[in-house]
């Protein structure tokens, strides 16, 4: 009749924490997902550190073979050999892989992370555990976060290297700091757009509570995100003008460009004419000057610190919601 | 400590605006220690009331207390099994076990969860997903014993398992609430398989509580009266009657002595459960409401 009998102390393990036993929970809960994850970085990692040794030795060697390393004009040089090809390749591999990244984590925490498991009952199994429904996501965030960012900056430092390292190879893969890819891997963004895609994958599969249409909302809105942060990007941090002469319409172009246009007499900001090029074309239209707003290579960090921010800023508003929106379905402020 | 497993009051839940509500002002009060049938139709709001009581939903009107304290405070005193007994299909019964240990590092008792699937000839290795209905209904029961709960929440436990796994299942899902002093509260609609395990009945219909108090106070409280067609049954309650012919047979809640007229029964439960699904105008009755009430 009395409830008192089942405080006598049953055989009680003691020896883990419950946010331990939440986190060992995860990882062999999620271990297809936690070996995939291994395997990519494994790859990607692989594909740099090879690049970088013998890769960039065989591109080089081949490269010089060919004679394009003296400046004199040799057109068998706009188009490299095996080798070079095969360093290419590798270093796009890398960097493909975490370019895909975004998309990958987004599907995989709306589809499998949360909303399979809303769908299927074992999410109710887990909150009325000791941990609770709060722990429960927290840990689905922490664990799968770390895992994301410590892979992500691994590779972004191995990429860092293998910038500083093969130059000259860069320049004859006609690669520059600021292509969407490498601007990415380069810094903390690749990272950054992991922690939201994450996020956004576990807010969508919250809100839709079906494993397939949470993965490809989650999917959408990711692209979306990558493609708007992506125009944002020149935007984030003031610009440097340059201003040309009619004859030299090339200078900023070793930036990251956000905007160019042609100059009046009056100093006028005015779209560049349709038929520049032609002779008169300009001082018919009254053009006096060409100018690029752009940011030279010295704002890489003002850039990926102000991108990554924004990411991070859309992450912790996601995760946020997430959390009221856990705690106002299921009532428990614990 | 409480001696009140769970309590409501007006308690109500809502899923849209539009539908009617699965729950609607529900009072009652379940001492602690019972073993509880609930029953009632399908749709009748056993589901949605269990899961209340789990703290997996919120009440839209009104409030549930468990164990003294709020659901998702009592969270690591009580257990649930939801309806479909879901479980990780990708782990196998040692490894679910595993994972009850982790997640109620404070409570587990392995040795409990481990009779429990041993009493199934299971071998800990097997995957879940290649568990039958019933082995799951036996995993998941091991899962939720082995957190050792002061109250036990059952939706549907039983209706997957063959009569000898029930039998067995049964009793020892009784014998543990009675070594522990565990109240357990089991949906079903099956009457029957209710009867000789339960101590207590709390039957729904459409969202309301119908009948609730201890099973002999309610069974004591009603009398199946059988009579000529046309007698009067005042003062008495009537919960339904029907006439055949020049024969009265009604159930009803007598108030005072009934006429000399009548041969008069004791009901069986499944007697006066059928008699009020069958008269969902029939008024409630609750024997232990008196200090849920608002």
């Amino acid at each position: 009749m009395t409830a008192l009998t089942a405080a006598t102390p049953p055989a009680v393990v003691r020896h883990i924490s419950p946010s331990r036993g939440l986190v060992l929970a995860m990882l062999r809960l999620h271990r297809t997902a936690l070996l995939f994850w291994v395997g990519l970085v494994v790859v990607a990692a692989g594909a740099l550190l090879w690049a970088m040794g013998p890769g960039a030795d065989a591109a080089w060697a081949e490269y010089t073979d060919m004679g394009c390393d003296l400046s004199r004009p040799n057109l068998g040089c706009d188009f490299p050999g095996p080798a070079n090809s095969r360093y290419e390749t590798a270093v796009a591999v890398a960097s493909g892989l975490v370019r895909l990244l975004p998309l990958l984590t987004g599907a995989w925490a709306g589809g499998a992370l949360i909303a399979r498991e809303l769908e299927n009952g074992t999410a109710q199994l887990a909150w009325t555990q000791s941990a609770g429904p709060a722990r429960w996501l927290a840990a689905k965030l922490a664990v799968p976060a770390l895992l994301l960012v410590t892979g992500t900056l691994t590779l972004t430092l191995l990429h860092r290297m293998l910038w500083s390292s093969d130059q000259a190879l860069i320049s004859v893969g006609w690669r520059a700091w600021h292509d969407d890819g490498i601007f990415e891997i380069n810094g903390t963004i690749a990272a950054a757009q992991a922690l939201a895609a994450l996020a956004l994958g576990v807010l969508v599969g919250l809100l839709l509570r079906r494993s397939l249409s949470a993965l490809g909302v989650a999917v959408l809105a990711l692209v979306s995100l990558v493609y708007v942060v992506g125009e944002l990007r020149p935007h984030l941090w003031p610009v440097k003008t340059v201003v040309t002469g009619l004859d030299d319409a090339t200078a900023g172009s070793d930036g990251m460009i956000a905007e160019t246009g042609a100059l009046t007499a009056s100093g006028a900001r005015v779209p560049i004419p349709s038929c520049s090029g032609e002779p008169g074309c300009e001082a018919r239209i009254g053009i006096t000057h060409y100018y690029a707003d752009y940011h030279p290579a010295s704002h890489f960090w003002p850039l990926q610190l102000m991108e990554t921010g924004l990411l991070l800023a859309v992450a912790a508003l996601a995760t946020a919601t997430a959390f009221v929106l856990l705690r106002r379905r299921t009532g428990a402020a614990v | 400590m409480t001696d009140t497993a769970i309590e409501a009051a007006g308690l109500g839940r809502r899923f849209g605006r539009r539908r009617a509500p699965a729950l609607d002002g529900c009072a009652f009060r379940l001492p602690a220690g019972r073993v509880c049938a609930l029953t009632g139709p399908n749709g009748a709001g056993k589901s949605t009331l269990l899961a209340l009581a789990a703290g997996l939903l919120r009440p839209t009107e009104g409030t549930v207390t468990v164990l003294g304290t709020t659901p998702a405070a009592a969270r690591e005193r009580l257990a649930y099994v939801a309806q479909n007994k879901p479980l990780y299909p990708q782990l196998t019964i040692a490894g679910t076990l595993r994972l009850g240990r982790d997640l109620n590092p404070r409570r587990w008792d392995a040795q409990v969860a481990e009779r429990i699937v041993a009493e199934g000839d299971l071998d800990p290795d097997t995957k879940i997903r290649a568990l039958s209905g019933g082995q799951r209904t036996r995993v998941a029961l091991a899962l939720a014993l082995g957190k050792r709960p002061e109250l036990l929440l059952l939706d549907e436990p039983m209706a997957d398992l063959d009569p000898l796994a029930r039998h067995q299942l049964t009793a020892t899902l009784m014998a543990d609430a009675a070594d522990h002093g565990t109240t357990v509260v089991m949906s079903s609609h099956v009457v029957a398989e209710l009867e000789g395990s339960c101590d207590h009945l709390l039957l729904l219909g459409s969202g309301r509580v119908r009948l609730a108090g201890p099973l002999d106070d309610l069974l004591a409280a009603h009398t199946l009266i059988t009579g000529r067609a046309g007698e009067a049954l005042d003062p008495h309650t009537v919960v339904e009657s029907r006439t055949t012919g020049r024969q009265l047979t009604a159930l009803v809640r007598p108030e005072g002595h009934l006429g000399d007229g009548f041969q008069s029964d004791r009901p069986s439960l499944e007697e006066v459960v059928l008699a009020h699904l069958r008269s969902p105008d029939a008024p409630p009755l609750l024997l232990d409401a008196r200090e849920a009430a608002v």
